[in-house]
């Protein structure tokens, strides 16, 4: 019964992910993303027994970032005619780098004995329950975890800077502006 | 570990500058707190402490390796202020970013969890994206900073990918646990595997061949003083957290990959110097010409024995000096002629000597005559590959180290042996001096290496 | 625990995220619209997650698992400095097709 959920969980989300991709239309584009994280966080949640990460995946990625990428092309108001297709050839040397990608991945993972990965010992289960998690992330991962509030201070500062509008001509290769603030 | 909490405070404290009205105060802040810093690094030698559950641990490469990167940011942001008055827009964010940066960098040279390194890759990257789209109205600013930030999406997607495919061969992110269980049960597939996409993601960062394309468009178009930025502080960072991981990770098993890396390495060697040829731009054959030294780099990289973190050290310090003047020089020519080709340093023997001689200094340096610290940089490099018995690589980068004195010498032969009617250049004071400053290093180090390259 | 570790065999979780960051990849090289491109990065950095979870998962080890909220958190903060690289280029030049973007020459 799980197997097959797997399977078609599995082929759902990977004909999700290709529409994304194959799609004209950026704001299909973006909905079919968040179909295909719908289809991530279903194996997290149903299958791979990680509850908390499947939410998480829902609330950040589905809700949040692809949310905010609506935002931006709906701002921008892109559709399908605004991007010149590439020329088939660009297509097939697309492609097939990223076939042989796919074929050295799957051809190097094919060998390796899995005995020696799976289920080693068995910590009386629900490793994905938030109690679990949350106890690793603030004892042993600490360190990181404040890490990271440096890398949201880069997002800010840098967001904040990007986004706040000049009142400059445009120039292509301007060599020195000084620019200052009245 | 103090050292990355007094970084970050520096970097929170730019910030407010900007909002709080000090400006006139974040320049000698910060340089006073980048001094500080170092010098807890100093105080803290030795001692190879690892923090919090073996996150990172603070031993004497981690330490030599920060304070190059903090040296590189002090300069950066001296001649940030020099250029760029501290009334203009964004000034105090800018340094402010240039700070967490560096605090990034620190996270990549002390990690021991993988966790840590993509961490602090990711804090100095997203720090670059922003500071190459700093002029928000030059088009070529733009350009650069969108297409530094798509490759360097693209490449974090392979850097973890290789990292999740590691954790599955060896169960842990902890560089000791890596070691330990590839130890034991040897390289298998998918630890080969992981290790590739590992990888291909560093090769990336560091803009080796084939991965380097993304470089001289992004290092044309970005801010000069932000190229610099990037070309030492960033480059030298990603180097020593390359050499890192593997030194801590992947040593034993160095057999089955030194002859990629070598491969990489004189490919990248060859076509950054012979492209660096054909470029008219000064700043874009720059940009070939750090494409080449990351070759050199990769060298000792590839060799990965007991003088590999002695010679990247001396190498990262002599080609910092090197490249932060010459990336200056550009900027004070292309200020005072609005272009940067060789033609545009004609006379500048004449008009300003001391410029002309700093130009000579670091050209010299970049290229390893003797007598500068680039020589000693090369030789340590060359040497402990010899050593090992690659011959073929190391002829390939003395090959392609002497294509390299063509164009290294086509400014300097232009600013002694042209004349020009152009007046004397004007720049910011200060500027002068530094420069000065900066030869008289090169050629410090050229003279008495040893008390670098012995150091770690 | 369900016995879902004993019928869905490890290596199919693996061959699809592998799948999924190929698609990624592929998605980045034949696109040329930027936001198209940055979403499949974002794929990308999915797949690895779903890989992450699977071996956390089939060895019982949390780590993988907190690796997967940093990845979440880099990519939120990646997403907000790389949108408003865009949004900045929009204001500028009207478009984001990246070949529009080849002021850039030897």
């Amino acid at each position: 019964m799980l197997t097959s959920a797997f399977y078609f969980i599995a082929f759902v989300t990977v004909f999700f992910a290709v529409m994304v991709i194959a799609a004209k239309n950026p704001v299909h584009s973006v909905l079919y993303l968040v179909l295909t994280f719908f289809g991530i966080s279903a194996n997290y949640i149903f299958i791979l027994d990680a509850p908390f990460v499947g939410i998480v995946n829902i609330i950040v990625y589905a809700g949040a970032i692809m949310v905010l990428f609506l935002f931006v092309i709906m701002l921008m108001n892109l559709n399908a005619e605004a991007e010149h297709r590439k020329s088939n050839a660009f297509l097939i040397v697309g492609a097939f780098a990223g076939g042989s990608l796919l074929l050295i991945v799957v051809d190097a993972i094919r060998k390796v004995d899995w005995k020696s990965v799976s289920g080693q010992e068995s910590s009386g289960g629900a490793i994905g329950s938030i109690k679990v998690l949350g106890k690793v992330l603030y004892t042993d991962y600490i360190l990181p975890f404040e890490v990271a509030s440096v890398l949201f201070l880069v997002a800010i500062v840098g967001a904040v800077i990007l986004a706040r509008k000049e009142k400059l001509p445009l120039t292509v290769g301007q060599i020195s502006h000084p620019v200052s603030e009245s | 570990m103090n050292l990355l909490i007094s970084l970050t405070a520096l970097g929170v404290v730019a910030m407010f500058g900007g909002i709080l009205k000090f400006r006139s105060m974040v320049m000698p802040l910060s340089v006073l707190g980048l001094i500080g810093a170092s010098l807890l690094g100093v105080y803290a030698w030795n001692t190879n402490q690892s923090f919090l559950n073996d996150m990172m641990r603070m031993d004497n490469y981690a330490i030599a390796f920060s304070i190059v990167c903090m040296a590189g940011t002090l300069l950066t942001i001296l001649f940030f202020h020099f250029f760029h008055s501290e009334n203009e827009i964004h000034y105090a964010e800018a340094v402010a970013l240039m700070l967490f940066a560096v605090a990034g960098c620190a996270v990549m040279v002390s990690f021991t969890n993988l966790l840590m390194l993509f961490l602090g890759i990711e804090i100095l990257s997203l720090s670059l994206y922003v500071l190459a789209g700093l002029r928000k109205k030059d088009l070529l600013s733009n350009e650069s900073s969108l297409k530094y930030f798509l490759m360097g999406a693209f490449s974090t997607g392979f850097l973890l990918f290789g990292i999740a495919l590691l954790y599955g061969a060896t169960g842990s992110f902890a560089t000791t646990q890596i070691a330990y269980q590839l130890g034991i049960a040897g390289m298998n597939g998918m630890a080969a595997m992981g290790l590739l996409l590992l990888m291909i993601g560093l090769l990336f960062k560091v803009a080796a061949v084939p991965f380097q394309f993304w470089t001289p468009d992004v290092y044309q178009g970005a801010p000069t003083i932000v190229t610099a930025f990037m070309a030492t502080v960033g480059k030298v960072a990603a180097f020593a957290a390359f050499l890192r991981l593997f030194q801590l990770c992947f040593a034993p098993s160095k057999e089955g990959y030194q002859l990629v890396i070598g491969t990489v390495a004189a490919i990248t060697m060859l076509a950054g110097n012979i492209m660096a040829i054909y470029q008219s731009s000064t700043k874009r054959m720059l940009a070939y010409s750090s494409i080449a030294h990351a070759g050199y780099m990769l060298i000792a990289v590839m060799t990965l024995n007991a003088s590999s973190n002695g010679s990247i050290l001396f190498y990262s310090v002599a080609y910092t000096l090197a490249s932060i003047s010459s990336f200056l020089i550009v900027m004070v020519v292309q200020q005072n002629r609005n272009n940067d080709t060789a033609d545009d340093f004609n006379g500048l023997g004449k008009t300003n000597p001391w410029i002309a001689f700093a130009l000579a200094v670091s050209m010299l340096s970049l290229s390893g005559i003797p007598a500068t610290a680039g020589f000693f940089g090369k030789f340590y490099v060359f040497s402990s590959a010899v050593s090992d018995g690659f011959i073929w690589v190391v002829a390939v980068a003395v090959i392609s180290s002497f294509i390299s004195i063509y164009y290294y010498f086509r400014p300097v032969i232009a600013a002694y042996s042209k004349q020009t009617h152009d007046p004397v250049m004007t720049m910011p004071a200060g500027t002068q001096a530094l420069l000065i400053l900066l030869s008289l290093l090169t050629i410090l180090l050229g003279i008495l290496p040893g008390f670098i390259a012995g150091i770690i | 625990m369900p016995n879902i570790f004993q019928t869905v065999p490890l290596i199919h979780f693996v061959y699809l995220s592998a799948l999924l960051f190929c698609i990624g990849v592929v998605g980045v090289l034949i696109r040329r619209n930027a936001i198209i491109i940055f979403m499949s990065i974002e794929l990308m950095l999915n797949s690895v997650n779903l890989l992450l979870v699977a071996f956390s998962a089939y060895r019982q080890d949390p780590p993988g698992q907190i690796f997967v909220f940093f990845i979440m958190a880099v990519a939120a903060a990646e997403v907000a400095v790389g949108l408003a690289i865009i949004i900045m280029i929009y204001r500028n030049i009207r478009t984001v097709d990246i070949n529009e973007l080849s002021r850039l020459k030897g």
